[in-house]
């Protein structure tokens, strides 16, 4: 891909995303050259990024010759279902897929739980030591597990998480950027009603419950489609902490599973097709919020 | 807790009434896994640095010997190599490249959502998964690239048995991961610029080029620093991918840090030692360069 000048954005009608129907927004006009090549560009950079992907998907409904076939094929040609039907016997699916879907919804949870409550205080209330807290919540975004997982592996070991999912969920639940995130949303609302509500007798956990996380919801969601994509595709702990299969999620299980050189490479890719797809639904359902979330999160 | 005096609304007279107590009780949960799960074991992370195990269970005191031992260490250095290089080809790819799509993106009008969507799919899929779909597509000879470059008569490179070709065949898919993602972000910062600075400039006659060089650069240039941050950060991290696509070789070749710590903790044979010395290492540097990449990015925002 090369850089290529962009054509002006000039004449947007003041709205961020426009939805016109037409190629140009001064009345059918012809394209100009360069949002052509732009267009060209974007779509030969799309097929790029996706073929891959959808190689690795055909592939898995190929026989071993036809994978090895020169030319290559896109679409098989004798397609075959036989790669799904023994990568499944081989792999158990179902069995790692509930573990992951267990931590990731758990952990979520949790997250949104615990991360909103330190939000609040962090926002709404003047109290001592509030800004040592936030800045300690700031300084450990520079700590991922990922660096200190043999301290931490430890202080699991002496808990005997170690083999639980419990291992799996806590430690990484108490994110600093989910904290800062909903504390910046909580920042913009209103403390009048907080104040009126106080008058009105509502106790401090009430008012966190009734009021306020039914306006933080935009972020909420936020926070939440960061935790799914991350604990989702957790690897390193998780590798650590499940050692046994019985409490080992997706991730872990594909990257053991294809390390076993037994096993024909078609039928690892049957079973990757099979990960991947749960979540390219989810995403399709909700790619919207999705795409404005990632964008209105990151900024800030 | 700290000395730092915020301004109190209240007196402190109403100091155990419920509303005093509240905050506390709100931001316990999220601090006792803070305390109990991170900042514990960071203290203990740098004290363990100076001891040895080789068991996890009886540790003798070597005082600075971790790091005489790392900083001796061939392997080690060749870490470090293949992780500098990494970060480096993978922080300038993606801004680069994922600038290059931004600004495209943000000025096309047809079909981009889908586009969107397209650019974003590396993002979704699990980076284990996407080590085995690129460990397949670059095979040396069954491989969808290689029969693509043969097909056009470019012959067929070891893209991942060549230890030439290896880190920058892991560079690439990680590149290929994270695009999407940054791209998303410099959009939004893109979003937040006043387009009448660009109507003002096409009435002075200024190009597309001098649009993009003189407003959309400059003013972009905070979440451009936020982009790179969080792609060294990245880089400096990175192993899930690499696992299941070359597994650290061929011969060591794209061995990462984070590999490194992790196979001295938890695969035979077992050195702490070497481990926490790593670790503690791969913090400082982590800091100083986040560090070092705010400054500038500070400095430059008042010139």
């Amino acid at each position: 891909m090369s850089t290529q000048a962009p054509a002006p954005t000039a004449r947007r009608s003041g709205s961020a995303n426009p939805q016109q129907p037409k190629w140009t927004s001064t009345g059918g006009r012809a394209p100009s050259t360069g949002a052509v090549v732009r267009t060209a560009l974007l779509i030969a950079g799309a097929i790029l990024v996706v073929t891959p992907v959808l190689w690795a998907a055909m592939s898995s409904f190929k026989t071993q010759a036809e994978l090895a076939q020169t030319p290559p094929t896109l679409w098989p040609n004798h397609p075959t279902t036989d790669n799904y039907t023994s990568g499944l016997q081989a792999f158990d699916f179902v069995h790692f897929l509930t573990n992951s879907v267990i931590v990731t919804a758990s952990a979520t949870v949790l997250t949104l739980i615990i991360n909103s409550m330190a939000a609040y205080a962090l926002s709404k209330y003047n109290f001592r030591g509030r800004t040592v807290l936030f800045l300690i919540t700031l300084s450990t975004i520079m700590i991922p597990l990922q660096v200190i997982l043999l301290p931490v592996y430890q202080v699991i070991a002496s808990f005997g998480m170690v083999n639980s999912l419990w291992g799996l969920i806590i430690p990484p639940a108490a994110t600093p950027t989910g904290v800062f995130l909903l504390r910046q949303y909580m920042l913009t609302l209103p403390d009048e009603m907080i104040e009126a509500a106080r008058i009105d007798g509502a106790g401090e956990f009430k008012i966190f419950l009734r009021i306020i996380l039914p306006l933080s919801r935009p972020a909420l969601a936020v926070v939440a489609i960061f935790s799914v994509i991350w604990r989702w595709n957790d690897f390193l702990w998780p590798l650590i902490v499940a050692q046994d299969e019985s409490v080992q999620t997706l991730p872990v299980a594909i990257a053991r599973f294809a390390s076993q050189q037994a096993i024909p490479f078609n039928q690892i890719l049957a079973v990757s097709v099979v990960t991947i797809l749960p979540i390219i639904v989810i995403f399709l359902i909700l790619q919207r919020h999705i795409i404005a979330g990632l964008a209105q999160g990151s900024i800030k | 807790m700290s000395v730092l005096a915020p301004a109190r609304a209240r007196g402190v007279r109403g100091w155990m009434r419920g509303k005093n107590l509240a905050p506390y009780l709100f931001v316990l949960p999220n601090m006792l896994i803070f305390a109990v799960f991170t900042i514990w074991p960071a203290f203990n992370g740098f004290n363990l640095s100076f001891y040895d195990s080789s068991n996890g269970r009886t540790y003798r005191p070597v005082g600075t010997g971790n790091y005489t031992n790392i900083l001796s260490d061939s392997q080690f250095w060749g870490v470090v190599q293949h992780t500098v290089l990494f970060t480096l080809g993978f922080v300038v790819l993606s801004t680069v490249l994922g600038t290059a799509l931004a600004l495209m993106l943000n000025s096309q009008r047809r079909g981009r959502g889908a586009l969107s969507a397209a650019y974003f799919l590396p993002v979704l899929i699990s980076p284990v998964v996407v080590g085995i779909i690129w460990k397949a597509a670059l095979d040396r000879t069954t491989g969808l690239v290689n029969q693509v470059l043969s097909a056009i008569g470019l012959g067929s490179p070891g893209w991942l048995v060549d230890s030439s070709l290896s880190l920058i065949s892991v560079i690439l898919v990680g590149t290929w991961i994270h695009l999407g993602f940054y791209a998303m972000i410099l959009i939004s910062g893109l979003q937040s610029i006043d387009t009448s600075l660009y109507e003002a400039a096409r009435m002075d006659g200024a190009g597309v080029w001098q649009s993009v060089r003189l407003i959309t650069l400059p003013l972009l240039r905070p979440t451009l620093m936020v982009v790179i941050i969080l792609a060294t950060i990245a880089g400096f991290q990175a192993f899930d991918f690499v696992y299941t696509l070359t597994g650290g070789g061929p011969v060591g070749a794209t061995t990462l840090i984070i590999q490194y710590i992790y196979e001295n903790a938890f695969s035979y044979p077992i050195q702490y030692g070497l481990a926490s010395a790593a670790a503690v290492i791969l913090f400082v540097v982590v800091f100083a360069v986040t560090f070092v990449n705010y400054a500038i990015g500070r400095r430059s925002e008042s010139i």
